[in-house]
């Protein structure tokens, strides 16, 4: 059987053909979200069966997820993201206790029982604090891409404290240490443990393990440390975070035909 | 005109208006289509909400959007208008023991901005006034003051103050020092008795020291004695004010008794916006009370038709959630209905309004025992206890808890309640700031409230 999840984030629209027989994803592929976000998710659509090589007749049903589900008109059923990343993580990682994903707009903290279920999660309030969104803010501030920002932070050995947790505050923060000569480097690393220790107070101190690491956030090089060092416990990596929500999507889509 | 219970858009409801209208007999002089209120008033938010079908549920609309006009009609008729702010519950009943007195709560503008929308600009008078959006939206009341363009301003003001809302507080003093004349009466933080203490039992089941009681009594009758020179009302001051708690109870047991009709109710009978404006009778809306206690009669008729004939304006599959608080939008009652979610059970800040006063014990006693049953001159711990034997009555799924943006009591208390929820109900408690508009989060908001359906539902199907 063959499903299809569409992730459609905040900076992302990432989408996913899933073959259900060989517990497999076939195709992925992933747009910059943008204004016209229905067309953008349609056209990545035909794109993932494209690659794949199916048609749509093939598919046995699309679960859309994402803050834009609602605008992916093609989806036989729409699931929040919370959802649908508990369900990608513990595809790949059965017994997971807890996840965290941080993506563009927010990040989020679930809680799962032994079984399986979510019983808890939490997210961020509405500002973009412990958000992908504020480390491209610092990383446009420092000049840099989104990776070269974390491939910067990497040759940090003195992080600098970055004490502000809006992303307004903490930009003028990034300039007043600029000013001071404080490397690039310590900055950026400051800034990705700023957003891990926003990211520990999301969880209320209380985590149980196994921990999983997962959205667009994850794949920032020295953020998977900075989550590890500020959680002061062992958090896994997913294998491909960016992609674990669609993931997730289409596992849903795979039950709700079988219902 | 009898149709099945559902919910309908303005456009919807002002073309069902008339023959709504048309079964119905003596009516109220201020009802009208609630298109009206859109165009005369720009009430803009009404054009983006659901409303129930019921003639009842059109009354109480129509009940909400006139209280102004209502209160203006009173002055004109020779009654003197008392602005009764902060205490939601106590100096209504003073008011209904007395001839020619009507009370209103001022306080009651903070709904202004949320059904108005953008279109009256109180919030950016009260920021001219120094009350700024690090306040609780309760500041639109300032602004009411100022621009004159809401209510009337009252012939006398009294607030409450000591053990209640910081915001509040502020604003009030705010409004005194700007040379508005506030007769100030004080209550203190709720505590338990200690052992030596003579205590006593509050209508919520609280024990307190007698010596609590006894302070705010004597406050009250300080109060009492204000207002009775705004009245003509010539008996003892036992008989009148015995005489105002069996009127306010009379709305309190009908409140009651609707309210548990709705979460009980296999099915949902209400929605529950109309269920929260319904409950904000027992404080916001106490200005006319012989009127209040016709619109509760209605909506208890139409409930309990509703529920004779197994109608519901929600699937039969909703998970039940518990609602904490009241919102700042109230399209927020309707997104959480959209969001699949049965609201069956509410704590908003004013349970202490709904009990009902003793009327077997000296009448200054009960109602200062009333006064210190308030959520907010006590511990948050009291409020989870109420909450929790709530959510066990009514069996709810899930509990969501609404911070207002800029109310104090939400930043100290709302993750602390959150927490013990969680921990003695073990069902999943959400806890999200709700904005006075909810324009700019509304894809984040229905996010969490989608999440906790599918939460219950995975729960449910194992």
């Amino acid at each position: 059987m063959i499903t299809v999840g569409i992730d459609a984030g905040s900076r992302m629209i990432k989408g996913v053909v899933f073959d259900w027989d060989t517990k497999k994803v076939i195709s992925k592929s992933s747009v910059l979200q943008g204004v016209d976000q229905t067309k953008l998710a349609r056209k990545l659509y035909d794109q993932i069966l494209d690659i794949a090589g199916i048609k749509a007749d093939d598919v046995a049903g699309v679960v859309a997820t994402g803050y834009g589900r609602t605008r992916v008109d093609f989806a036989n059923n729409i699931v929040t993201e919370i959802t649908c990343h508990a369900r990608g993580v513990l595809f790949y990682k059965p017994g997971t206790r807890s996840i965290i994903e941080i993506g563009g707009q927010d990040s989020k903290f679930i809680r799962l029982t032994r079984e399986g279920d979510i019983y808890d999660f939490a997210m961020n309030d509405r500002c973009a604090a412990g958000t992908g969104r504020f480390l491209e803010t610092a990383a446009e501030r420092l000049e840099l891409t989104i990776n070269s920002f974390g491939e910067k932070a990497l040759e940090s050995k003195n992080p600098a404290i970055i004490s502000s947790m809006c992303v307004v505050f903490a930009e003028t923060e990034i300039i007043s240490l600029l000013t001071s000569g404080v490397p690039v480097c310590d900055i950026a690393a400051g800034i990705e443990n700023s957003v891990a220790s926003r990211m520990v107070s999301l969880t209320g101190g209380k985590i149980d393990k196994p921990i999983v690491f997962t959205g667009g956030v994850a794949l920032i090089k020295g953020m998977h440390n900075a989550i590890s060092n500020a959680i002061k416990d062992n958090v896994e990596l997913m294998d491909d975070p960016l992609y674990t929500g669609a993931v997730g999507a289409a596992i849903i889509a795979v039950k709700m035909w079988k219902k | 005109m009898i149709s099945n219970a559902c919910k309908f858009d303005l456009v919807s409801a002002d073309l069902a208006f008339d023959s709504l209208r048309s079964s119905q007999k003596n009516l109220s002089w201020y009802i009208r289509p609630l298109g009206e209120y859109l165009r005369n008033d720009n009430d803009l938010i009404l054009q983006e909400i659901d409303f129930d079908n019921s003639w009842a549920s059109i009354w109480l609309w129509n009940f909400l959007l006139s209280e102004n006009e209502r209160l203006r009609s009173a002055r004109n008729k020779g009654e003197k208008i008392i602005g009764c702010m902060k205490d939601l519950g106590t100096i209504p009943v003073m008011a209904y023991s007395l001839e020619n007195v009507r009370a209103f709560y001022p306080d009651g503008t903070w709904w202004t901005p949320c059904v108005m929308k953008l279109s009256d600009g109180l919030f950016f008078v009260s920021t001219t006034q120094g009350c700024d959006i690090s306040f609780c939206p309760v500041r639109a009341m300032l602004g009411a003051f100022i621009n004159e363009e809401h209510f009337p301003i009252p012939d006398l003001l009294i607030c409450s103050t000591g053990a209640v809302c910081d915001d509040f507080s502020a604003i009030s003093q705010r409004l005194y020092w700007l040379g508005y004349d506030i007769k100030w009466w004080e209550v203190p933080r709720r505590r338990c008795a200690e052992f030596h203490e003579e205590s006593v039992e509050l209508p919520s089941g609280l024990i307190v020291p007698r010596i609590q009681v006894d302070f705010i009594k004597s406050e009250l009758k300080r109060v009492f004695k204000i207002l009775r020179n705004f009245s003509r009302s010539a008996d003892s001051d036992i008989r009148l004010l015995s005489d105002g708690i069996r009127k306010a109870n009379q709305i309190r047991r009908m409140i009651m008794h609707l309210r548990n009709l709705i979460f009980s109710s296999r099915r949902c009978p209400l929605p529950a916006l109309e269920e929260l404006i319904m409950e904000m009778m027992a404080t916001h809306f106490c200005s006319d009370r012989e009127e209040c206690l016709l619109i509760l009669k209605a909506l208890t008729e139409e409930v309990e038709r509703r529920i004779s004939l197994g109608q519901s304006v929600l699937s039969e599959d909703c998970p039940k959630v518990y609602l904490v608080n009241p919102v700042s939008d109230i399209r927020m009652m309707n997104l959480i209905e959209d969001c699949g979610l049965r609201v069956c059970g509410t704590d908003f800040m004013f349970t202490h309004a709904l009990e009902l006063i003793p009327e077997d014990i000296d009448p200054f006693d009960a109602l200062a025992r009333m006064v210190l049953s308030d959520p907010m001159v006590g511990p948050a711990e009291d409020r989870c206890k109420h909450i929790i034997r709530e959510a066990l009555k009514y069996r709810v799924d899930a509990v969501v808890i609404v911070r207002i943006p800029g109310a104090s009591h939400c930043a100290w208390e709302c993750k602390s309640m959150s927490e013990k929820l969680k921990a003695i109900l073990r069902i999943p408690v959400l806890d999200v700031e709700v904005p006075t508009l909810v324009d700019s989060i509304e894809s984040t908001l229905k996010s969490r409230l989608e999440a906790i359906s599918e939460i219950v539902h995975a729960s449910k199907s194992i």
